[in-house]
């Protein structure tokens, strides 16, 4: 459509409302309901001035300055315009006034009112009154003639009469309208309107009727076959040669009289009725006010107007009869067709008015989609016109000139394409708004009167702190990632034009991930019946690039959008509709999609939503911030995140076996990812790995015995397949204890048929392995950030004292392979060199070259979840110590270097209460030994279990000389990287202890005991503190 | 009692944070807490939610009761019912003055919602004197405390044990004939 409908905003209260432009067409003037008249600087003006000019408005006129309203307490008031200052009374009714119009050059106003007079005033002498006596019902509207001879008006009564002001007397008389006895109750306002020319426009139900001036004859009928309800209020362009009309239902028509036709067609967006119309003195704008208080514009309608006439001034005059019309209908179609694709221009029907038979079986053939001889292109051209007037609301900014030449197509429409739009941000219109919100941080963006400036928040303060920046280049896309290599922060921003592209392509900022997945998302093709069809691209990049989903369609939930499209923190791609559906991509299944969760279900009404700020998959979590009532959270108040668990759409979950058949499966969905990572050469949480699929078994061992119970027994048959071989042994002796032999024959066939699927698979691996040995460069690739590295040594400290040979070994491995970037900075180290940046200098001059092993091995550990092996539980000892070791930490640490060599620890499992500390526990002596010496031991006795290694080894290790011991001098602790953390934990526990201590003792004594250095090291403890219960 | 042992109490109360660190799961005596995830809301006693937030580690999301609108809806009611209505929470006005005073920032609208406590507060204990003085001028001989929270019993108790002790003897010593309160004297 060439003419560009604004979106309705809010002007009065509900109930009748008016509009008009003032002369320069600059303000916007609005009467309504409240009382108030509104003075608008454009339809965007968010602070109109205003006016009150009573408890209600019925009508205003607006000229020379003088703003003239109709109100309630039945006068007609003038105030000056811009300033809107009382300039006295026009006149009173004895009742109040309906509607007031003035005359062209502004001197006079005439005005109608329900005591069934009209009026009419000049304006500069108020005394100088007409009174225009005859109707016989309150008064709808009063135009008056250009020239100033006449006036015309409608009534309740039924009847339009034209009267001659001068003699005060009715000229002529129609009975057109229906009889009601008020302004409220009638059906319509029958608002007339005189042409600059000279014809009365009179509404007349769905038609317009064209007087001429002086001879009074009905000159012609504007009409319009779309129109179905009454037409309200018509309009004058100030040009004189359009007419525009707005009816019941919300229809706004523009007519251009000279050729009769309908040149623009346009629906109120909520389909109210509209009862106020006016021109902007261009004539290129159409206001518009309807009955809610509602203020509309139509804009840009004289490019429409001006290409239509020029496609219309060809033709002859159609003013002649309609039997004329009827003759030449085929041709002009057929032209008007033509020129209407010549110039891309499809807007409205350009279709005879005048009603003609033939012209509506064109309509109507479309409809029915019946081929028709007529050649196509009138066909698809009618039919399109028809449906872009009809689905106004969904479809017709959007909808495309079709081609010509196209079948009729009567199916469903597409749909529109969804905008581009980045994940995790709100949209970009909003002054305040979420320019991102992702697992690392937020970035507010602001975009008012006084600020435009982005706030940039880690949730994690420990990543950067928080920025304020100025915005003056109006960026409008951020993006927050904790993966650059310098350990703090990465922010790419793009401006607008960034987003003008049809899709969003997006660094992915998964930090597991770290050489980094990106993908790409294509928004292009249109679905059908509010399907869209979205196409999605997964492409790594790093060494070997390749596209992992080429271009596939996106499933959607009917009549939904995407809302949200990124990775899991494990780097599993995931998205979200606006239906609240989060799907997952499937690896596993040959790269589907399954859906995880519904948000949608939670919600508490249906104008509720959740939007989605991060998936997580281990824990599994869905991150969203809860929304009441809209789909976007507001900035302020700061919205909370609220956590959702995953849930599979599975049937009878209210069962228990639908309930753990669902855990199961959303076990084994989310264990996915743990394949793909270690398949993509990065570590894996190995102990969440386990203990998942330790889950998976029992869930499978308790679904094994449900269905045993249930005397199921080919489901026990197949839950054994899926079962690892460990937990089928554990099924078959079930089986067999609860006396169900044949189960247990068939449950061992399953076994032992696995046994050998294991097998052949484990030779199949060999070989493998053999082949492709390139996992490697990945692997040199991965560069460890200074972050993570800290992460890492806080675990390092964290471990437990002994460590298993062969995870050992692989860090050792890694510590070679490993470059930390400070080093790799200065030139040339060999990779047996490679020391790691920290708390290395006694190691490296007591035990150098190789001796970089157990502290690169422990820096270059894994990132989460060091891989321990079950060792013989050591107990924390976690009482008194526990407590006085966090009070004085440093200084106890100390005294614990110097004493621990010439003491090592007796054995290692059953620490010594010294060095239990939580928070920095050195080595000792012994473990170092042990360390250096494990794999001696172990090739010398590989029968040996863990524990009967450390055995052996503590053996061994007795027999050393004193001397030989020393050397093994346990390191310093290591500066204890991120204090901060460490220390609130200790600080948390002596919280905690407090509390708990003054619940049971007297204040008094515990402040004592507080003060003297919270139980200080050679203080007593509290003796009860020995009755605490420890909860390792 | 007194208040500030109330106050001890109401610590103990859960409130929402919104850490930004990253710390484990720790076990405590009183139960585990965590594991804290920066820019996820998690559980944590009051006592040390405000502490973590003097250290500005946390932000506190405030309960869900301590909205002006709510509160409004609970002042009108409170003023409008004769009886006691149930508080809010059973440390409302504790949690309140904890919350304002040291986390007032997180809290949107905190100077209204501090109006509006005290407007309860004050509504309740107003009501509270009344029905003491209707307790002891009809010489009722018990009276029920439904829905009265901890500290508004504090804040009456000593002065009403009191002085229903001092009018107790004072009573017993006016009737000489009765033997009831005699031995309390001396």
């Amino acid at each position: 459509m060439p003419c560009e409908r604004k979106p309705m905003r809010y002007g009065h209260s509900e109930g009748h409302t008016e509009v008009c432009f003032d002369d320069s067409g600059r303000f916007l003037v609005t009467c309504g309901n409240d009382g108030d008249v509104r003075i608008w600087e454009g339809l965007d003006d968010d602070d109109p001035k205003f006016i009150t000019v009573g408890e209600k408005a019925y009508s205003l006129a607006l000229k020379n300055g003088k703003l003239v309203t109709a109100s309630s307490n039945n006068t007609v008031q003038i105030h000056t315009f811009p300033d809107g200052d009382p300039d006295g009374i026009l006149t009173r009714f004895t009742t109040n006034a309906t509607h007031v119009a003035f005359n062209s050059s502004g001197s006079r106003v005439a005005a109608g009112s329900s005591d069934f007079m009209v009026k009419v005033v000049e304006v500069s002498d108020s005394s100088q009154q007409k009174t225009l006596r005859g109707h016989e019902a309150p008064v709808l509207s009063v135009t008056l003639d250009p020239k100033d001879d006449f006036l015309a008006s409608a009534s309740c009564d039924g009847s339009v009469a034209v009267w001659n002001i001068e003699e005060q007397s009715q000229l002529i008389r129609w009975p057109l309208l229906q009889k009601t006895n008020d302004v409220s109750n009638a059906k319509s306002l029958c608002r007339l309107a005189w042409q600059p020319a000279g014809a009365l426009a009179v509404p007349v139900e769905t038609k317009v009727h064209l007087y001429a001036r002086g001879s009074w004859d009905l000159a012609s009928t504007l009409s319009d076959d779309l129109q179905t309800q009454l037409i309200n209020v018509v309009a004058w362009s100030p040009c004189g040669r359009f007419l525009a009309a707005g009816g019941v239902g919300g229809s706004l028509t523009v007519w251009d009289v000279t050729s009769e036709l309908c040149v623009e067609r346009q629906k109120h967006e909520k389909g109210f009725t509209v009862c106020g119309l006016a021109w902007s003195p261009s004539g290129s704008q159409l206001a518009y006010t309807d009955t809610e208080g509602c203020l509309g514009l139509l804009d840009g309608l004289g490019s429409s107007s001006s290409t239509s006439s020029s496609s219309t001034s060809t033709k002859p005059a159609r003013k002649a009869a309609e039997d004329y019309d009827d003759l030449f209908d085929d041709d002009d179609d057929g032209r008007l067709m033509d020129e209407g694709l010549s110039d891309g221009n499809n807007s409205p029907v350009k279709k005879p008015v005048a009603g003609d038979d033939e012209d509506d079986d064109d309509c109507l053939m479309p409809a029915t989609g019946r081929p028709r001889n007529r050649g196509a292109v009138l066909d698809d051209e009618l039919s399109l016109g028809e449906r872009g007037s009809l689905f106004c609301s969904a479809v017709t900014p959007a909808a495309p000139p079709p081609g010509p030449l196209r079948p009729v197509y009567e199916g469903p429409l597409p749909t529109p394409p969804q905008k581009a739009f980045q994940p995790g941000s709100t949209p970009a219109h909003l002054t305040h708004r979420f320019m991102m919100w992702n697992s690392v941080g937020i970035v507010r963006g602001y975009n008012d009167d006084q600020d435009n400036a982005v706030d940039v928040e880690f949730h994690d303060t420990a990543v950067h702190h928080a920025m304020h920046l100025t915005n003056s280049l109006g960026h409008t896309m951020a993006d927050l990632s904790q993966e650059a290599v310098t350990g703090s922060y990465l922010m790419v921003l793009r401006t607008r034009a960034a987003i003008q592209e049809a899709g969003s392509v997006h660094q992915g900022g998964a930090k597991v991930l770290q050489v980094g997945h990106e993908r790409s998302l294509t928004i292009n093709t249109p679905g059908f019946d509010g399907d869209q069809a979205l196409g999605v691209q997964l492409l790594r990049l790093g060494p070997r690039k390749r596209q992992l989903i080429r271009g596939e369609a996106l499933p959607l939930s009917h009549r939904s959008h995407l809302t949200w499209l990124g990775f899991t923190a494990e780097g599993t791609p995931c998205y979200a509709d606006s239906e609240g559906a989060v799907r997952m991509l499937n690896r596993s299944l040959g790269n589907t999609w399954t859906p995880v969760c519904n948000t949608g279900e939670t919600c508490k009404s249906r104008s509720d939503h959740y939007w989605v700020v991060g998936v997580h998959e281990n824990p599994q979590q869905l991150r969203c911030i809860p929304c009441k009532g809209s789909r976007y959270p507001p900035t302020l108040p700061r919205p909370a995140v609220a956590i959702l668990p995953f849930k599979l759409p599975m049937c009878q979950t209210s069962t228990e076996k639908g309930l753990m058949e669902e855990q199961f499966l959303r076990s084994v969905l989310f264990e996915n990812h743990f394949g793909f990572l270690s398949a993509s050469g990065y570590e894996v949480d190995e102990e969440a790995q386990t203990r998942s699929q330790k889950e998976q078994q029992e869930l499978l061992m308790k679904m094994f015995a449900l269905s045993c119970k249930l005397e199921r027994e080919f489901r026990c048959v197949e839950l054994a397949e899926l079962m690892t071989h460990n937990a089928v042994t554990l099924a078959i002796r079930y089986a067999s204890r609860s006396r169900r032999m044949g189960l247990a024959q068939r449950l061992s066939e399953v076994a032992l048929e696995k046994a050998n699927r294991l097998q052949q698979q484990q030779e199949e691996e060999e070989e493998e392995s053999e082949e492709e040995p390139d996992n490697r460069p990945e692997q040199v690739e991965q560069v460890p950030e200074p972050g993570e590295e800290e992460e890492e040594e806080e675990q390092a400290e964290e471990m437990e004292q002994d460590e298993e040979p062969e995870t050992r070994k692989r860090q050792f491995h890694r510590g070679l392979v490993f470059v930390p970037p400070q080093v790799s900075s200065s030139a040339s180290f060999s990779p047996s060199a490679a020391a790691p940046p920290r708390g290395t200098n006694i190691l490296d001059n007591m035990a150098s070259g190789r001796k970089a092993s157990p502290l690169a091995g422990s820096a270059g550990k894994a990132n989460k979840g060091p891989v321990l092996k079950p060792l013989p539980p050591r107990p924390r000892s976690k009482t008194q110590s526990t407590l006085l070791q966090m009070t004085s930490s440093k200084k106890k640490t100390q005294g614990i270097t110097q004493k621990q060599p010439e003491a090592p620890p007796p054995a290692p499992p059953p620490a010594p209460p010294a060095d239990s500390g939580e928070n920095e526990r050195p080595k000792t002596g012994f473990q170092l030994w042990l360390e250096e010496n494990r794999k001696s031991i172990c090739a010398d006795h590989p029968e040996l279990e863990e524990t009967e290694v450390i055995k052996e080894a503590m053996g061994r290790f007795r027999t050393l000389s004193a001397e030989e011991r020393l050397v093994r001098a346990p390191l310093p602790p290591p500066p204890p990287p991120r204090a901060p953390e460490r220390s609130l934990k200790g600080l948390m526990r002596r919280l905690h202890l407090l509390k708990v201590f003054q619940l049971i003792r007297p204040t008094e004594q515990i402040s004592r005991w507080v003060n003297k250095g919270g139980g200080g090291c050679n203080d007593a403890p509290p003796p009860f503190i020995h009755t605490i219960p420890n909860r390792h | 009692m007194d208040p500030s042992e109330v106050e001890f109490l109401a610590e103990k109360e859960t409130v929402k944070i919104i850490p930004n660190f990253s710390l484990d799961k720790i076990y405590l005596i009183g139960g585990d807490l965590g594991p804290f995830n920066p820019g996820l809301p998690v559980d944590v006693p009051v006592w040390l939610a405000l502490n973590l937030k003097q250290r500005q580690k946390c932000r506190i999301v405030p309960p869900a009761w301590m909205d002006v609108e709510k509160l409004e809806e609970m002042r009108e009611l409170e003023r409008k019912e004769n009886a006691f209505t149930p508080a809010p929470s059973p440390y409302y006005m504790e949690l309140t003055k904890l919350l304002l005073n040291y986390a007032s920032d997180n809290i949107p609208k905190a100077d209204e919602i501090r109006t509006l406590v005290k407007d309860l507060w004050d509504t309740r204990i107003a009501k509270l004197r009344l029905s003491a003085d209707k307790f002891i001028s009809q010489l009722e001989a018990h009276a029920k405390l439904d829905n009265l929270t901890l500290m508004e019993i504090n804040t009456i108790r000593a002065f009403l044990l009191d002085s229903l002790n001092c009018m107790y003897k004072l009573r017993s010593n006016l009737l000489p004939g009765s033997s009831k309160g005699q031995f309390t004297d001396y």
